[in-house]
């Protein structure tokens, strides 16, 4: 069944094209990884997705349900959100606080305080629940984070490189997580930089260059197309993975 | 001790001050003004405080609840608590229709947008000579004392008025602040763009909060009018002396809690007639230059309002949690 159906989206910020007719479709229960040299265009695709910007042309569709237009608060509603690459908490407020917030998408606050904690639980930061957000290291803000979109209960979750920063523990911890989700039947989009960890976790990747859609495929199949080697993983393929 | 305890405590104060003071006297009147502040300062520290939207509007509301209730009353002898009710509608639609230009505008500009609302009020108010009389001002008509009709012989009666009006307000306040809209407000205040992306429509939330606020400061424009007993539209629609008062009274206290407002304008209520008591015999002007140099010194001391001498106090001393 496909959950997430991408026509034709197409964006431009004055003189850049920042993303060009962009299509594909996602079945239910994927993690799809989204690569793509800096400047591509995969936080504007993540934004655009979410309602954040709104393209100039082109059909977003969720589980048959069209997103053209809507506000990100309805797109949230209807089951997907994402998390912020430079991670946008609620700086003042406590973790548990940050993360009930959006439990209250789908709950009255006392249930979405439990909401809370069962997702802080997920993301191994239910122990600083009470801690000031401001107040954590970036890798444990970006698993807030996580916690935080996880808590409005998506169907689709689109993840924007909330690996930066982590230790190969703390990497190998988010992507049991991930995995985990997916076991839930959460479909998740991930745009990552860190190759070994794409490249393992994904059940497909998608190929941003210059806005453009280079390649869909496998992971394998990513690895030996080599239009894509040339375009952007060049030698440090090699390297990586 | 408990913060239930200091409620108590502080309430049972509150109500047994009144007593205390000559119920025809200036005290008693200082008294009545300071509940009454406190609540508009409440009543704005909704939009003002969880929002982080810095109005400088908020006798808009205000003056428009006084204009309301006299006039209904004047004209077509409505009781004045009827009147409010008037007020809270008006009050209301006024907050809908200036929130839907500037709940886009963000700080400084917020702030500047608001502030010429409340002047283009003030304009109209003193030119709409039919229904407000206009800059010569409007006086509650005199009726013989009765609670139907809000009117008392004695002071005493107006700040219990305004003393449950305080409650009645910081009951509303922290049910927002603790509830599903403050979460949502505060989300907003610290970013909107992640508090859309995570599901919450943030042009209702402050519409909704904005409405409330201007409801509340509405109601408590009656209150004032029904104290006060004459006015005209340089005071009820005054930017200094409502306007920013307000904002001041709310900031200096601390924004976004319950007791800042509170704290606020018992400071600055009392203050402020102090000085005018000392030293409005000598040079004119003096009292203002010494209140706002007091003023500075506070925010100075205490850039994040008095509520934060609470938090230090109440870790120091354990068991009182703020």
């Amino acid at each position: 069944m496909t959950i997430l159906d991408v026509r034709g989206i197409s964006k431009r910020f004055g003189g850049l094209q920042a993303l060009s007719d962009v299509t594909f479709s996602v079945p239910a229960g994927q993690i799809v990884g989204l690569i793509g040299p800096n400047g591509a265009g995969k936080t504007t695709f993540f934004s655009t997705l979410v309602g954040l910007i709104r393209p100039d042309r082109g059909t977003v569709t969720l589980a048959g349900q069209s997103l053209v237009g809507l506000k990100p608060h309805r797109i949230a509603a209807y089951g997907m959100t994402k998390t912020f690459q430079n991670v946008a908490l609620f700086g003042d407020s406590t973790v548990l606080d940050n993360v009930l917030t959006a439990g209250l998408l789908r709950h009255d606050v006392r249930v979405a305080r439990e909401e809370a904690r069962r997702c802080l639980d997920r993301v191994g930061l239910l122990a600083v629940a009470n801690k000031q957000a401001d107040t954590l290291s970036f890798p444990e803000r970006a698993r807030v984070e996580l916690a935080r979109a996880l808590c409005t209960g998506p169907k689709v979750l689109l993840l924007d490189e909330v690996m930066a920063a982590l230790n190969p523990v703390e990497m190998r911890e988010i992507m049991d997580l991930i995995r985990s989700l997916r076991d839930d039947g959460i479909t998740l989009l991930v745009v990552e930089h860190h190759m070994r960890a794409i490249m393992t976790i994904c059940d497909r990747i998608l190929v941003l260059n210059f806005g453009k859609l280079l390649a869909d495929g496998t992971p394998r199949e990513i690895a030996s197309d080599p239009e894509v080697v040339e375009a952007y993983l060049g030698r440090s393929m090699e390297k990586h993975a | 001790m408990r913060s239930w305890m200091i409620v108590a405590a502080a309430l049972v104060i509150a109500c047994v001050l009144p007593l205390s003071l000559d119920p025809q006297g200036y005290w008693i009147r200082v008294l009545t003004f300071t509940f009454l502040f406190a609540a508009m300062a409440q009543a704005w520290n909704i939009v003002g405080g969880l929002a982080n939207q810095t109005s400088l509007g908020h006798a808009a509301f205000f003056g428009i609840g006084a204009y309301t209730s006299t006039v209904l009353f004047m004209k077509f002898g409505i009781s004045p608590w009827i009147g409010m009710i008037a007020a809270a509608g008006l009050g209301g639609l006024a907050a809908f229709a200036i929130a839907i230009p500037t709940m886009r505008l963000q700080g400084h500009y917020f702030a500047l947008a608001t502030l010429a609302f409340g002047e283009v009020l003030r304009v109209i108010a003193n030119v709409w000579t039919s229904v407000t009389g206009g800059s010569s001002g409007i006086s509650v008509p005199f009726t013989p004392p009765s609670f139907a009709n809000y009117s008392f012989k004695l002071l005493l009666p107006h700040a219990y008025i305004a003393l449950a009006a305080l409650v009645i307000v910081t009951v509303i306040f922290e049910a927002i602040r603790r509830g599903a809209m403050g979460y949502r407000l505060r989300a907003i205040k610290e970013n909107p763009a992640a508090a859309e992306v995570i599901g919450i429509d943030t042009t209702r939330v402050k519409l909704q909060a904005a409405i409330i606020s201007g409801m509340l400061m509405a109601m408590l424009g009656t209150l004032y009018a029904q104290v006060a007993v004459f006015f005209d539209p340089d005071t009820v629609f005054s930017a200094a002396s409502i306007s920013i008062r307000v904002a001041l009274i709310a900031i200096l206290g601390g924004i976004g809690t319950a007791v800042g407002p509170i704290l606020g304008a018992f400071f600055i209520i009392p203050l402020e007639e102090l000085m005018n008591d000392w030293f409005s015999a000598s040079v004119a002007g003096l009292s203002q230059l010494i209140f706002g140099l007091i003023l500075i010194v506070v925010i100075l001391w205490r850039p994040r309002g008095f509520v934060t001498l609470f938090k230090s106090l109440s870790a120091k001393i354990p068991g009182v949690s703020p």
